[in-house]
């Protein structure tokens, strides 16, 4: 009976449950009367538990040491974006003028004071929360663009796949940050939304490429000509079957995407196309700091940690993230 | 070969109208038109409605686009790109005047990068988990991270303003421009101006390519002709560079081609934070000011070199590996 017990151990969802355990009863009496005091067979069949897809995923991942540190750093830059504005409302562009040039004091103001009193630290964690909620925002627009186009390119086929594909090497001839430049300086400098949708908008293409090739080879697949002869319609087979194996390709995309995201993001508001004062954003802080390099040499320094922080940390968990998710990676795991 | 160069030129041709659509469509859409630097109250309605007319702003889309479009592929016109909103001068004419700097900044930069990216890439691949290779690839992921405005404020910061205040003012390189007032067209006064702006490309550019340098390298080197080269007895240095690093340039030639187009559009962000007088920090200074021929003019610009240097790259592709036919 210990086998059993083990399978349900392992397993974390009823569904696997039932799957594991059905044919282990079944051969379990038959087995059993043969493995009478003789414990070590039965030890045998324990030491390879059943293991679920995403309990696979989780140890690949943890074994990828450098994609692990990333995550925490990435946990606690969030942490810090999100509860430091939280608890300090608008304070990070309340000046201050008795506190101009202050130095560093704990708790209030680990990172001193600015030129005209902003507090530092408070600062830097509202321009955090704006690089990650730009960063984010336009990965959804970059993933559902992408996924779009990706998946009717590969399901549909034919012109159409070439239709879309012409379109998508037209969009790579574009000089992104050219691009970029010029929407937002037409539609509204220093609108976050405007940056966001045309980072957005901008770039899907590597996502559409990852999931037309994914769903290219996933349309010959055996499971997916059975859910055709079942009778599945064609959302129920793109939503349902094909794109829960393509998720791994579409997160990699949305890692790049992220970083990406985040340092043009920083580049405009450096270049004073993106958010500007008294708003925070990494951007902007490092043109102001720039003013300021004998003054206050640190101003320079913060914003640039987290910014190289947020891109590293984003593409090794991107790495780490891709390897985990790769189904054929199975063999790989002890 | 040479069908093969038409074939390709060809199939170039829909993508860059598609690129001219999208671009035109972008322009047409943003608030706003070309009579609105006018419209102040001083000058009469009627006189705009004659610009409009003369823009022929008034005509439906399509006819706008072709008329935009057929004169922008007459370049041997000068008036061809329109005259810029901030001076009145032909964008052909500025565009052209802007060219010889980035051309050599970017040039200069190209060069250094791969000469250092090349044997720093292959020590790495050679030394394949050593220490050495520990800390190239480490610092190479670093600069690969690192965007461009941080590390050229870094450079900056470092080469400009500490420099100086440590060396007590005796060595400190110029913040910003290409030359000097006082000596207009000294080579060595712009070489002396070229140090900061090329140390912040070379960094970013020795990340990026002493990375596909390693890679390209490592596969050569698992090849089973290198390991028969080793074991027929011939020295190391040989089968190092004779035999494999010639087959592991095969991939950077193709990526210098692929880099053309980075001649103009790559160095955008350095070239405005050192003010060098190119064509990116051009573009910058266009779209602050909405200058909207030069803006279209250089995106178009800059897409008929990402066709071009495509098409180079494939060319090139063919001429180092006598393997691939066309």
């Amino acid at each position: 009976m210990s086998c059993t017990v083990s399978s349900i151990r392992a397993s974390s969802t009823r569904r696997t449950i039932i799957a594991t355990v059905k044919p282990q009863d079944a051969i379990a009496p038959i087995v059993a009367p043969a493995a009478v005091g003789d414990t070590d067979l039965i030890d045998e069949v324990d030491l390879a538990p059943v293991r679920t897809y995403w309990q696979l995923v989780r140890r690949r991942f943890l074994r990828h040491r450098m994609a692990v540190i990333s995550l925490v750093i990435l946990a606690v830059l969030i942490a810090y974006a999100v509860l430091v504005p939280l608890l300090t409302g608008d304070l990070y562009k309340d000046p201050s003028l008795r506190q101009v040039w202050d130095p560093p004091s704990f708790p209030d103001a680990p990172l001193g004071y600015d030129e005209i009193g902003q507090n530092e630290f408070v600062r830097l964690a509202k321009a955090t929360q704006t690089s990650l909620m730009v960063g984010f925002a336009a990965v959804l627009i970059i993933a559902g663009l992408g996924s779009l186009v990706g998946a009717i390119s590969g399901y549909v086929g034919g012109a159409t796949d070439n239709i879309l594909m012409r379109f998508v090497d037209i969009v790579l001839t574009l000089p992104v940050l050219f691009l970029i430049l010029m929407i937002v300086g037409f539609f509204g400098q220093g609108n976050v939304w405007v940056v966001i949708i045309a980072i957005g908008i901008t770039g899907w293409t590597l996502a559409a490429r990852l999931i037309r090739g994914e769903f290219l080879m996933l349309r010959e697949m055996d499971f997916v000509a059975a859910a055709k002869a079942l009778g599945a319609g064609h959302r129920r087979i793109i939503f349902r079957h094909m794109l829960p194996p393509a998720t791994g390709p579409l997160i990699v995309a949305c890692a790049i995407g992220v970083a990406d995201a985040v340092v043009i993001e920083a580049a405009l508001s450096f270049l004073g196309f993106g958010i500007s004062p008294p708003e925070a954003s990494l951007g902007n802080m490092l043109t102001n700091a720039q003013t300021y390099f004998v003054r206050a040499p640190l101003m320079v320094i913060w914003p640039g940690i987290i910014l190289v922080l947020m891109v590293i940390s984003a593409s090794f968990l991107g790495d780490g993230l891709r390897d985990a998710l790769d189904p054929r990676q199975r063999i790989d795991v002890k | 070969m040479f069908q093969y160069m038409v074939r390709r030129l060809l199939q170039a041709i829909p993508i860059l109208i598609g690129v001219s659509i999208i671009v035109f469509l972008i322009v047409y859409a943003a608030p706003g038109d070309p009579t609105d630097r006018f419209r102040t109250p001083r000058v009469p309605p009627e006189q705009i409605e004659a610009l409009i007319r003369a823009y022929g702003l008034d005509k439906p889309l399509p006819e706008q686009y072709l008329a935009w479009v057929t004169t922008f592929f007459q370049v041997w016109r000068p008036e061809a790109w329109g005259y810029s909103f901030q001076d009145g001068l032909p964008v052909l004419q500025k565009v052209m005047s802007r060219m010889p700097a980035t051309f050599l900044l970017m040039g200069v930069s190209l060069i250094i990068t791969v000469v250092l990216a090349i044997p720093i890439g292959v020590l790495a691949a050679v030394r394949q988990y050593s220490w050495t290779d520990k800390i190239i690839t480490t610092t190479a992921t670093i600069g690969y991270a690192l965007p461009s405005f941080l590390l050229g404020t870094y450079v900056l910061w470092l080469g400009g303003v500490l420099l100086k205040q440590w060396t007590g003012g005796a060595i400190g390189f110029p913040l910003f421009g290409m030359e000097s007032l006082s000596k207009r067209g000294d080579p060595l006064d712009v070489a002396w101006h070229m140090v900061l702006p090329i140390t912040a490309l070379v960094i970013l550019g020795v990340a990026a390519w002493s990375r596909y340098m390693r890679s390209s390298m490592l596969d050569v080197l698992h090849q089973d002709y290198v390991r028969t080269a080793r074991a027929k007895g011939l020295p190391r240095r040989k089968v190092l560079y004779k035999h494999a690093l010639r087959n592991a340039l095969i991939p950077i030639v193709t990526l210098l081609g692929l880099s053309i187009p980075t001649l103009i559009a790559g160095a955008a962000i350095t070239e405005s934070i050192f003010t060098w007088p190119g064509l990116g920090s051009m573009y910058i200074e266009a779209v602050r000011i909405l200058d909207y021929p030069v803006i279209l003019a250089l995106v178009m610009l800059t897409g008929v070199f990402v066709i071009m240097g495509n098409l180079l790259a494939d060319v090139m592709y063919g001429l180092v590996d006598p393997r691939i036919k066309y």
